[in-house]
């Protein structure tokens, strides 16, 4: 789980374009950060423990630090704690051949045992290092650095995207098996990295590494090979996202900018989908998606869009669970005659990639509800539904959750044997306003600094809103740090409640005024008889707010979006709780956008 | 000297303009089918502006989450006046955020290019500042001017005899913030007016006379001038995709709906992802904002409909301006102006108005609603009931 980046071609600014690019990149991981220079001459390594600042300050100053092509890598880590040490790039014991690495090497140990019985010495704790000390055996025995490279990724199992510096060659060697890997393609300089944000300030004309495939990247150009080492000529795509979509305009945090930003998220996702006056929902992609039933596969955040879909599914009669997709891969259930959605914001979350790749494996139709054009979700499902977010920075998800939400609300619509309900469709029409609405008047910030110093947060919902009782947990761990958990209204009394006190706020969703609704209520007493501080987000249909302390008001609608909203008053008690107690609200510690290992 | 450098005052609410600026500030009031700030914002960026700058205040997220980060490849940089202190406050806020010359103007306006072009074409290094002609130079700063320099600078003179007046568009050396910290607070404020007489007395302001569009609202039933001049001139977003053909004053975006037993009578614009059903009767002089339903049968003339607005069938609206996410249930009547409105403790005497209803109203069938009537945010009111006069926010009117 990390973010390489690498480039030929720039000449003086190959160490600018590094850093540069671990800067948009550290979104993957912000353990440690590191780069590599080579070319005819020798070869640099300089990496640092702690954040890309660290990295940048250590090269102040360094001005002989230089080289005309060279790799770069920001860190989550798995295999070893956050050091200098174990910070990429990685050398051989020559320091003739760096490597940088994202992904997990299965069989490391192994070959680790193997490379220091034939004497040779390893620095680190990682998977990672044997890699380059693969290629020095290779080397020594007279291989050339292409047949040394492709030799030694032979003998790795697992997932990775390498990047490999050899000394004297003015090259990058680039592989891929099972981790993201794209090249940019530049007028006389070609990059490669995790993610195309990376180097989207030169090009955005891009090439997708497939699995299994290999490159050599140098100053006369690029050339990929399969895995036999034949040369392929893969497509050259031109990427139209704005990825310098990325400043905070005028936030203190990304997070706080994406929550405003979901109304135009939505508007974006529900362009052209919703027709009002004529109570229909089309969406292009999904026009020959009829499933007799559903597997939602998800982690995360995405998780708990995907609870929410399973329900509007079966509430219109298709059949439909939620997984965890890495119980999913591991313990699949009997799949006959169902469709496996995979919902994933970055279409690269590893845990998510074995579940549709398991549910293919066995036959399983697949569908790929995710936010990243050319994805490698995107790339191996039998059909894409793309929710339109935009890009996303913060580590917590908010406006992409509201648009997986969204998705499944219009994919349910349009699967649905009934004819649409009238009612959702123009509730879906005025969604955008509706969290535009909470927006404007949310006094969350105002609960946020009466609970601070709560002991613990609960949040409790029923039906739709369990998920948004879960979510609002996530959310509130994720960025505050705090002790929070997401329960199921009914299951409070069950074992919960003992951990209730009057130092334990407790965040109620209650939608309109049914059966429902009512015991939700019934609930809110029970605390509310504990001495426990209540929080109700409502739209003041039942009588929650009388027994609440503070009141979070949604706009009334139906009860299918009114989900979605009243997360979005969820999402600004956790932000504001997290600004006030100092947090890195974008940058959760332990934490990385986009979980590319399992 | 070239400027590349555009400050933006986007601070103020336009408290004037209430009950519309009860969630957004003047600046992202709707201008036809955008807001005002994206009209100025267009001005600068066709003049070749390369970075801009927008102070911030009140409400500042409204204009953050529309803009982002970046307007038509210009980056934005945000900084924020806490307290709104006077326009020159407000650009003092930007120092640190500019280097070098600089454009300065107001976002709350709607201005020619032309205006713009001149101020930068005239620009030799030492302030400037444009001037036009106004039939009431009394009400706007009334400027006299000799041989290219300002010579009198007066905020709404009592005496008569000024032809000219200061159209809010300037150019600086950043030497101007040192001129901001010399002049003195009036009431608390610092203003444009009064920096603008400290640059006289420093060595003289350059008048740039100039001409065209400079279209301003003070009140609410302003926004309709506004809609209804920016009609006239064709100013539509280029996004309909439409601009370059010969729309014959109908510009209808892409992503919307419009029925073909729909009538549109130009000049009027129906905004993205609208719909727009069998029967309707649109303009002229109408703008229908993004995400806007109107229902069958519905008549509309000189209406502006800010976003997610829905017109329930039957209705009839004149001289109306809604604001947004408002709902007029079935069989709603707005006849029209004129009519007297009451602002604070004013009253305007037959204003062009039929009502001006405020963001998020929801407003039951069959009401029927007296000329000049102004109606505050996320008030309700009933079905069958007759409105008039003004109405509080958050107020529930059951008859």
């Amino acid at each position: 789980m990390c973010g390489i980046i690498g480039c030929v071609g720039r000449g003086e600014e190959t160490l600018g374009t590094l850093v540069h690019g671990l800067s948009k990149l550290e979104y993957r991981g912000y353990d440690s950060a590191g780069v590599a220079l080579g070319g005819t001459g020798g070869l640099g390594v300089l990496k640092r423990a702690g954040e890309i600042e660290a990295l940048r300050a250590a090269l102040e100053g360094r001005s002989e630090f230089s080289g005309s092509v060279g790799i770069g890598h920001t860190r989550w880590s798995t295999h070893g704690p956050p050091t200098d040490e174990n910070a990429h790039p990685h050398l051989d014991c020559e320091g003739r051949v760096a490597v940088v690495h994202n992904g997990i090497i299965e069989n490391y140990q192994a070959l680790r045992d193997e490379l220091a019985g034939a004497g040779h010495a390893f620095e680190s704790d990682t998977d990672t290092e044997v890699v380059p000390h693969l290629i020095e055996a290779e080397l020594a025995a007279g291989s050339s650095p292409e047949a040394a490279f492709r030799a030694a990724i032979g003998r790795l199992e697992g997932s990775f995207a390498i990047a490999c510096l050899v000394a004297g060659r003015e090259s990058v060697f680039v592989a891929r098996n099972d981790s993201p890997l794209v090249l940019g393609i530049a007028e006389g300089a070609t990059y490669l990295a995790s993610d195309v944000p990376a180097f989207r300030e030169f090009t955005d004309r891009v090439v997708y590494l497939e699995d299994g495939q290999f490159a050599e990247l140098s100053p006369d150009g690029w050339v990929v090979t399969d895995a036999a080492g034949a040369v392929v000529e893969p497509p050259i795509e031109t990427v139209s996202w704005d990825a310098e979509d990325t400043g905070k305009s005028g936030y203190d945090h990304f997070m706080l900018k994406e929550i405003h930003e979901q109304p135009r998220a939505l508007r974006q996702c529900l362009r052209g989908r919703v027709d009002e006056l004529g109570g229909s929902v089309t969406v292009e992609e999904l026009g020959a998606f009829d499933p007799e039933r559903v597997h939602l596969v998800a982690a995360g955040t995405s998780y708990h869009a995907a609870l929410y879909g399973a329900q509007l599914l079966c509430a219109d009669g298709i059949p439909a669970e939620a997984h965890y997709a890495h119980e999913y891969a591991s313990s699949p259930p009997p799949a006959a005659g169902a469709t496996v959605v995979g919902v994933s914001q970055s279409g690269e979350t590893a845990d998510t990639l074995a579940a549709t790749r398991e549910a293919r494996r066995r036959g399983a139709a697949t569908l790929a509800v995710t936010n990243t054009v050319g994805s490698t979700m995107a790339r191996e499902c039998d059909e894409t539904f793309y929710i339109r977010s935009g890009p996303e920075i913060g580590v917590a998800a908010t406006k992409t959750f509201a648009g997986q939400q969204t998705a499944l609300n219009l994919l349910t619509q349009v699967v649905s044997e009934a004819t649409p309900d009238r009612d959702v469709v123009s509730a879906l029409r005025d969604l955008p306003g509706d969290i535009q609405a909470v927006l404007d008047g949310s006094s969350a910030e105002a609960v946020a600094e009466t609970y601070l110093d709560a002991d613990a947060y609960f949040f409790i919902g029923r039906g739709l809103n369990y998920p948004v009782a879960l979510e609002g947990a996530l959310k509130m761990k994720e960025i505050s740090y705090e002790h929070a958990e997401g329960f199921a209204a009914g299951e409070l009394k069950h074992g919960p409640l003992a951990l209730v006190t009057e130092n334990t706020p407790v965040f109620a969703t209650v939608v309109g005024d049914d059966e429902l609704a009512r015991k939700t209520v019934g609930n809110i007493k029970e605390v509310e008889a504990r001495n426990a501080p209540v929080v109700a987000v409502t739209d003041g249909e039942s009588d929650a707010g009388r027994y609440a302390d503070h009141t979070l008001e949604i706009p009334r609608t139906n009860r299918r979006t009114a989900a979605i909203v009243a997360n979005v008053q969820l999402q600004l008690v956790s932000y504001h709780t997290a600004a006030k107690l100092g947090r890195p609200i974008d940058k959760p510690r332990n934490l990385a956008k986009s979980v590319t290992v399992e | 000297m070239e400027i590349t450098t555009g400050v933006v005052l986007a601070a103020g609410e336009g408290t004037r303009l209430r009950p519309m600026t009860a969630n957004r500030p003047k600046t992202m009031l709707p201008a036809a089918d955008r807001p005002i700030l994206e009209h100025v914002l267009d001005v600068l960026v066709e003049c070749g502006i390369e970075r801009l700058c927008l102070v911030v205040g009140y409400r500042r997220e409204r204009v953050q989450g529309h803009f982002g980060h970046e307007y038509r490849d210009v980056p934005i940089t945000y900084v924020q006046q806490r307290k709104q202190l006077g326009s020159a406050h407000a650009l003092e806020q930007a120092e640190a955020a500019v280097e070098g010359p600089m454009l300065v103007l107001n976002g709350d306006r709607v201005i020619d290019e032309r205006i713009v072009g001149d101020v930068l074409a005239g620009f030799d290094g030492g302030p400037a500042l444009a001037v036009l002609e106004h039939p009431t130079p009394t009400q706007y700063g009334a400027v006299r001017v000799s041989d290219g320099r300002v010579s009198e600078f007066v905020e709404k003179p009592d005496s008569e005899g000024f032809r000219l007046i200061n159209a809010g568009v300037y150019a600086f050396e950043s030497s101007v913030f040192d001129a901001i910290g010399r002049t003195e607070r009036r009431g608390g404020e610092r203003r444009m007016s009064d920096v603008v007489g400290t640059l006289m007395d420093d060595g003289g302001v350059r008048a740039v006379e100039t001409g065209g569009l400079w279209a301003d609202a003070t009140y609410p039933w302003d926004l309709l001038f506004l809609m209804r001049e920016l009609l006239d001139h064709g100013r539509i977003a280029a996004s309909h995709g439409a601009e370059d053909a010969d729309t014959d004053g109908v510009w209808v975006a892409e992503s919307a709906r419009v029925h073909p037993d729909a009538t549109l009578q130009p000049p009027v614009v129906i905004g993205p992802d609208a719909e727009v059903a069998a029967g309707a009767v649109i303009g002229p002089d109408v703008a229908v904002g993004r995400n806007g339903t109107i229902e069958a049968n519905a008549t509309l003339e000189d209406v502006l409909l800010d976003g997610d607005c829905r017109v329930g069938a039957g209705t009839t609206l004149v001289d109306c301006v809604a604001g947004e996410g408002t709902t007029l249930g079935a069989g709603t009547v707005v006849p029209g102006g004129p009519g007297d409105v009451r602002v604070g403790d004013t009253v305007f005497e037959g204003r062009r108005l039929g009502a001006v209803v405020a963001d998020r109203v929801t407003v039951g069938g069959g009401v029927t609603v007296a000329p000049g009537t102004l109606v505050g945010a996320n008030v309700s009111i009933g079905p069958g009931v007759h409105a008039s006069g003004t109405i509080d926010d958050d107020a529930e009117v059951v008859r």
